[in-house]
């Protein structure tokens, strides 16, 4: 299947036409948050009255990737997400307290469940197709790809709108640092690899695409081949699944011109990144991604932009040694919190 | 009642969540649905909300409704002639 066109709201200034990450903003603390853009441009204004920050995010970068690939009303609306729309989730939950159960307003009730965005996007088209959310903490992004894969293997859709979203609030932040996720002293993200220790830095995004099944002109990249797996039992199992995936698209470690690796800066989560980078992938430029976008998890959602992007521009900017290294092949490996972990394939067209 | 068709419209405005609209942008008697401001059942439902919380006053026959929110104005005859004394 084929990326015809991608748009990404995340910590960097990735929406809308600019040049690849040109100037990487900085961020200090434990949190990486979304640099939105002017939603009034994007959408109706008597609909955003409604929309909480993640639902705004959703559905201007669906709507943005729509509009760059020309297709107005996709085959099918794909979304993952781990978390849904918590500040609705919040909200609602809150008054319930506040108001003892008596009274309560329904639009945060109605927006927060996971699909709303896939609903909103639908609502705005007046789209009728298929639609569907995957919620399945860090394998969400990956479930919808699949999800489209499929559709567009099997005839069932030409053109397939799929995204990865999450969003954190001040309360998930302080729930998630409080179970140990993320740093307790402050650090900057680009300083993450440099002072590894306990905990990562909190992340959010929506990074949308549309995939196609016949190939055209304008399309980004090629997505060969997505694969996930769940709680490997060790690091020899995680290398097994990386040979088998590569095997089952006919490649092999020596012809990836390029992996995107979860790195997160936290000890407990890259000592896996490490053996494999320090032995497998040994001589494969790489790219860590998180210190872009922070930890979150649909962050491979970021990953698949940033390759896809990468591919298009035909070289790899962000590894000085590659610059001139045309980009055929790149390979996305990312684990969330050892549970999930994920392969994507991307190629040139 | 001035008083009360004034703090209405405030009210509605946050309650919505209205973008760009100031309270003086609402006429007394415009229409809140359809044409007028452009609302529609979900705000029916936020504006039952905010008359029993803000005034503790409930809609007892939905079928009302329509008469009930035509206007900012009819809202506040709605709650004058059924609010509850002290409440």
């Amino acid at each position: 299947m084929y990326i015809r066109a991608a748009s990404n709201i995340s910590p960097q200034n990735t929406f809308g036409n600019q040049p690849l990450l040109q100037e990487l903003a900085e961020y200090t603390g434990d949190r990486l948050s979304c640099i939105e853009p002017d939603y009034k441009a994007l959408i109706d204004p008597k609909l955003i009255r409604r929309m909480s920050r993640i639902i705004k995010m959703g559905v201007a970068a669906g709507m943005d990737c729509l509009h760059q690939a020309g297709i107005q009303i996709p085959d099918a609306i794909i979304t993952g997400t781990a978390y849904g729309c918590l500040e609705d989730t919040n909200t609602f939950l809150s008054k319930m307290v506040q108001q003892n159960e008596e009274a309560l307003a329904p639009t945060a009730f109605i927006q927060s469940t996971h699909n709303t965005i896939s609903a909103q996007i639908a609502l705005l088209l007046q789209c009728h197709q298929y639609n569907n959310t995957f919620v399945n903490g860090g394998a969400s992004f990956e479930n919808a790809l699949l999800d489209a894969m499929m559709l567009l293997y099997e005839g069932e859709a030409s053109n397939v709108l799929v995204g990865g979203i999450d969003e954190i609030t001040n309360n998930s932040h302080a729930i998630l640092k409080r179970i140990g996720l993320y740093r307790s002293q402050p650090v900057s993200n680009f300083e993450l690899f440099n002072t590894p220790g306990k905990g990562t830095m909190a992340g959010e995004g929506s990074a949308f695409f549309m995939l196609s099944k016949d190939a055209s002109d304008a399309d980004w990249a090629k997505i060969d081949g997505v694969s996930s797996f769940y709680k490997p039992r060790n690091t020899a199992e995680i290398k097994q699944q990386i040979s088998i995936f590569l095997q089952s698209q006919n490649t092999n470690v020596h012809e990836i011109d390029l992996v995107i690796t979860g790195n997160n800066g936290d000890l407990r989560n890259d000592a896996l990144y490490g053996q494999l980078q320090q032995y497998d992938f040994a001589n494969v430029p790489a790219i860590n991604y998180k210190a872009l976008c922070g930890e979150y998890p649909t962050s491979s959602a970021f990953a698949m932009w940033l390759a896809a992007h990468e591919i298009k521009n035909g070289t790899c900017s962000f590894v000085p040694e590659s610059e001139e290294i045309p980009l055929k092949k790149v390979l996305i490996y990312n684990h969330y919190e050892n549970i999930h972990h994920s392969l994507i394939l991307l190629s040139a067209c | 009642m001035d008083k009360l068709i004034a703090d209405l419209k405030e009210q509605i405005i946050e309650q919505l969540n209205l973008q760009d609209v100031k309270p003086e942008d609402i006429g007394d008697d415009q229409s809140l649905f359809g044409d007028g401001l452009g609302l529609d059942s979900i705000d029916a439902l936020e504006l039952i909300v905010l008359l029993q919380q803000k005034y503790k006053v409930k809609l007892s026959n939905a079928e009302d409704g329509p008469k009930i929110f035509r206007s900012v104005r009819t809202i506040a005859e709605f709650i004058e002639s059924n609010k509850i004394p002290n409440a």
